[in-house]
């Protein structure tokens, strides 16, 4: 009870009531300002990377010193500004980039709000050169943190922009103080640098700290080069495991890559979002992305990826958050299902399909690189074409036909959950040259499965990759059933808040094609009626709160579906191949290419990964061959 | 303490009461069963602070005395050791010896003190029914409890006492099965008890086919039942059940009447086919015609068509086939006349002739 002495109303009044109300002088404006745009150097950084990309800049360099607390100098080949409006460009609420609020409901640069360069002026001592692109010189300005300028001055610079901020924080102690070390400081000046890069793959960077290069990336104008630079800037390991993506509907599209689930991170350190050009951490499209990998998702892992979000501006509202983390949809529901499909389709493909699609992509630049004699050409030298047989596109166009997608699957002949038979896979398959799993050598401890195919050898984990295609099985089977509805003798009468039932009763219909039957019986009750007959058994009373806290957030919900999915996985593993199952080679020839067909293949029911390649590489590496 | 016994007398009465005693325990003395001693005979308890069971043998000669022993070895032991075989127990400071010919085993024994017991309170009803009618009560319902349901008043069968009936009902909020037994109870207020799920299938190990008499004891928590040689504690659930008169319906229009066992037969080869999750079937009713469908994920298919008594409109209705077969399982007498309105509203199951139970069953949409 002590502490409340201190908050009495007397006490709070003593230092309130005295002053009387007066306008703040600009100064102390600014600095307040700067508050919610500069928390620390890289946001400065950021902030002026993001002006040098709306002045249409090709080539940019940031130069750090001290983490960026003494200096920070961001050099661009943009437009430039010209010498009337030097001084306007360091005025609050001064932009160039949009002029009515119509501007505003569909900002396609980065900044509009005219605040981040008086706020980073007022809070260091700032310099400003630049030359328009047909100017003879560049005029320079530059101020103290007063509020006052000098200027402009003639002075010697290519046509672009320079801004050079040195002492950031010198006039606020207060801000100095919550600076950590110049290590760190400059790590988030690198983070943010290394997102903007990864938005803007046409523009040339360079980062410099202390006068030491940390990192130069030229334009990337090709795939294969975006993926080169994506190596540079998340280490190799990322592109090596990651597919590339493309889908568009609607207005809106989704590029990017995607790290393979087999490649995950124990922390969401690796997720990058950008939408239309601007990183942003946004909690739908994170939701969307969780949703899109639960099939394929170990626990407590994170996915790994790089994606761009395009869309019409007028779509999307930035004036959420002053530095812009955060967005907002104008039709959310829609934008989720699009990334959310859009994801697990391309996660679906089959497993092998991917690998090769990113090898594909890698091999272009590296081919001409590539030394002769070694392991590589062995397996096939680059270039060469492969005869393609009749009988295999066919046999492709057959998988198509067979397991083109959940709602063709009712017609397709599901097997009982049972080893694939030799005899299942279509003619022309065991010929076929190019399998991606390539042919079955032998069982390993009854636990693996050893294969050869043209990068070298492939291990199967036996159990989890047949556990995944009966599961898939299990889905496309069930899919095809229909929902069958349970309605119930004994309703189920449910407590909720007021406002969760007045949702059920909006949103019946969502309900209803959920197989869930809600009456209201009250202002704060609801009666469950029916449930899918599937989950008859389950807890219908936390299945129920699930699904209207989902409807509510996201105007949808898969919780049914990932209920149903739960109760099909555990089927499956029972039905699966235990280890220590001897297997013919016709047998493991038959489930390699079941894998090859099967989506998702490429881990089992849990996330783990079902196959893992090991190419002549690596084993010539082990033996030091070719050396 | 001190005892020496026939293997029967000691086996018998134990496997009876074995069944309460859970595998697992968090309280260890509820893996012990208690035995006492005294001129009436041997007395055994076993419980799980929620069902008690004890069994008595009358035997002559023994001493007054208190052990408690843990219930399954003992039993083990017991039923391993050859017939007739005289055993002998002996407690002192924790530990039991079991002694029979030239075998001896030593067990962990617990103060008989400590061991929990089922207080009654005060009873406020009693009642006498024979035990083959309690059997049939239990037999006819039991199947139609829910299983750890959120709903905890459905865990259990409903017993109801009437002036002139008892009524017993079980229902998991699919299907309900309601019995009935004319009786004259004594009873001037209707009484409803629930008896939780695990006490209604210890009693049914308890019930055998034989005469003899029940005596039921009611109170504000428990219910006790005694039979000759047998005591049954439970608690109650403490909870209402749902209204089930409402639930059944009574204007069903559309009446069919099947041969019994030939339907159970159809139903059950038709199953094997159907959904092994849901076991959805369907029925499609057409005068003087059955026609039975299933089929699984897999496409397979079965069909089957019996002839029945039908009028009227075809109709085509779906059911949880499970629940047809265990209402048909249960059912007595050759025909089978089952009642319906539409393919949403539950149906009617009961027996052509007499009315001593009825099943409703709520149909699918498939």
């Amino acid at each position: 009870m002590r502490y409340r002495a201190a908050l009495t109303p007397g006490t709070r009044l003593r230092y309130t009531c005295p002053m009387p109300i007066r306008t703040l002088p600009p100064q102390l404006v600014d600095q307040i300002a700067a508050g919610e745009v500069v928390e620390r150097p890289a946001s400065v950084v950021k902030e002026l990377v993001e002006n040098s990309l709306d002045a249409g800049a090709r080539t940019i360099e940031v130069h750090v010193e001290g983490g960026g607390c003494r200096l920070i100098r961001v050099t661009d080949d943009g437009l430039g500004i010209p010498r009337e409006e030097l001084l306007l460009a360091l005025s609050r609420h001064a932009t160039s980039k949009i002029a009515s609020l119509d501007d505003l409901e569909q900002v396609a640069s980065l900044g509009f709000r005219g605040e981040a360069l008086p706020s980073i002026a007022s809070v260091s001592r700032l310099r400003l050169v630049s030359r328009i692109q047909d100017a003879s010189h560049a005029w320079a300005v530059s101020g103290d943190g007063s509020g006052r300028w000098e200027g402009p001055a003639p002075a010697a610079h290519p046509p672009g922009t320079t801004v050079e901020v040195r002492d950031l924080f010198f006039n606020t102690p207060a801000r100095r103080k919550f600076l950590r070390t110049e290590a760190t400081e400059f790590r988030h000046v690198e983070d943010v640098l290394r997102r903007l890069a990864m938005g803007w793959p046409r523009v040339a960077w360079q980062l410099r700290h202390n006068r030491r290069m940390v990192w130069t990336l030229q334009a990337a104008d090709t795939p294969a080069a975006e993926v080169a630079r994506l190596g540079r800037l998340l280490g190799e390991a990322f592109p090596a495991q990651a597919f590339h993506l493309r889908t568009e509907a609607g207005g809106l599209l989704l590029h990017g890559w995607v790290a393979r689930p087999a490649y995950t991170r124990r922390q969401p350190d690796q997720q990058f979002f950008f939408v239309n050009g601007r990183s942003v951490r946004d909690r739908l499209v994170a939701h969307a992305v969780r949703q899109a990998f639960q099939d394929v998702l170990a626990h407590g892992r994170h996915p790994a990826y790089v994606l761009f979000l395009e869309l019409d501006p007028a779509e999307v509202d930035v004036n959420v958050h002053p530095a812009k983390h955060e967005v907002r949809f104008r039709e959310q529901r829609r934008v989720h299902d699009f990334l959310f499909r859009s994801l697990q389709r391309a996660l679906a493909e089959p497993g092998p399909a991917q690998a090769a699609a990113i090898r594909a992509a890698r091999a272009a630049p590296e081919a001409g690189a590539r030394p002769g004699g070694t392991a590589a050409s062995r397996a096939a030298a680059p270039g060469q074409a492969v005869l393609s047989f009749p009988a295999v596109r066919e046999s492709l166009a057959h998988y198509e036909r067979l397991y083109g997608g959940p709602e063709r699957a009712a017609e397709a002949p599901v097997a009982e959950a049972s080893l694939p038979v030799p005899g299942t896979a279509p003619p022309g398959t065991p010929g076929e040259e190019d399998a991606p799993l390539g042919h079955a050598l032998a069982q390993l401890h009854g636990i693996y499965l050893l294969a050869e195919n043209r990068e070298g050898l492939v291990i199967v984990d036996m159990h989890a990759a047949h556990e995944r295609i009966t599961y898939e099985r299990l889905k496309a089977a069930w899919a095809g059933e229909g929902l069958a509805l349970q309605p119930l003798l004994v309703p189920l009468t449910l407590a909720v808040a007021p406002h969760e039932a007045d949702l059920v009763e909006e949103a019946q219909e969502t309900f209803r094609a959920l197989g869930l039957e809600l009456d209201r019986v009250g202002p704060d009750r609801l009666r469950v009626r029916q449930v899918p007959a599937l989950l008859a058994g389950a807890d219908v009373a936390a299945l129920v709160r699930d699904v209207i806290a989902d409807v509510a957030a996201l105007g949808d919900s898969r919780r049914v579906q990932e209920h149903i999915d739960a109760l099909l996985a555990t089927m499956a593993c029972h039905g699966a191949v235990r280890a220590h199952r001897r297997l013919t080679r016709e047998e493991m020839d038959a489930l390699l290419r079941d894998m090859e067909r099967t989506e998702r293949s490429g881990q089992c029911n849990h996330g783990r990964p079902t196959w893992r390649q090991v190419t002549l590489e690596e084993l010539d590496r082990l033996f030091r061959r070719g050396r | 303490m001190k005892l020496s016994v026939q293997r029967e007398d000691l086996l018998q009465p134990l496997s009876k009461i074995l069944g309460v005693v859970e595998r697992r325990q968090t309280l260890p003395m509820l893996a012990n069963v208690l035995c006492e001693t005294g001129p009436e005979g041997l007395r055994l308890t076993a419980t799980d602070l929620e069902v008690e069971l004890r069994a008595e043998r009358p035997l002559e000669g023994l001493a007054p005395g208190a052990l408690t022993l843990p219930a399954r070895k003992l039993h083990d032991i017991c039923r391993a050791l050859p017939e007739e075989s005289e055993i002998h127990i002996e407690a002192s400071e924790g530990r039991a010896t079991v002694r029979s010919g030239r075998s001896r085993f030593t067990l962990s024994t617990q103060p008989a003190a400590e061991f929990p017991r089922l207080e009654l309170d005060a009873g406020t009803a009693a009642l006498r029914l024979p035990v083959p009618v309690l059997l049939e009560l239990i037999e006819r319902t039991h199947f139609a409890m829910a299983h750890q349901d959120v709903r905890y008043y459905l865990n259990g069968l409903l017993l109801e006492i009437l002036p002139d009936r008892v009524v017993a009902v079980a229902t998991d909020g699919h299907r309900l099965a309601l019995a009935e037994a004319p009786l004259a109870t004594g009873q001037e207020e209707p009484r409803q008890v629930i008896v939780p799920r695990k006490g209604v299938q210890e009693l049914l190990r308890l019930l055998g086919p034989e005469e003899g008499e029940a005596h039921l004891q009611l109170t504000e928590n428990h219910i006790r039942i005694t039979l000759p040689g047998l005591q049954f504690t439970s608690k109650l659930i403490d909870g209402r059940f749902p209204d089930y008169r409402r639930v059944i319906p009574r204007d069903n229009d559309k009446r069919l009447v099947a041969d019994r066992e030939s339907l159970r037969q159809s139903l059950g080869r038709t199953s094997i086919l159907s959904n092994e999750k849901y076991r959805g079937i369907r029925l499609s009713l057409s005068p003087g015609s059955l026609k039975i469908q299933a089929h699984n994920p897999e496409q397979e298919e079965a069909e089957e068509e019996l002839g029945v008594e039908f009028e009227g409109p075809p109709l085509d209705i779906g059911f949880n086939v499970t629940y047809l077969l265990d209402a048909l399982d249960a059912l007595e007498g050759e025909k089978v006349r089952i009642e319906l309105s539409d393919p949403n509203s539950s149906c009617l199951i009961r027996a052509a002739e007499g009315n001593s139970a009825e099943y409703v069953v709520m149909p699918m949409r498939l």
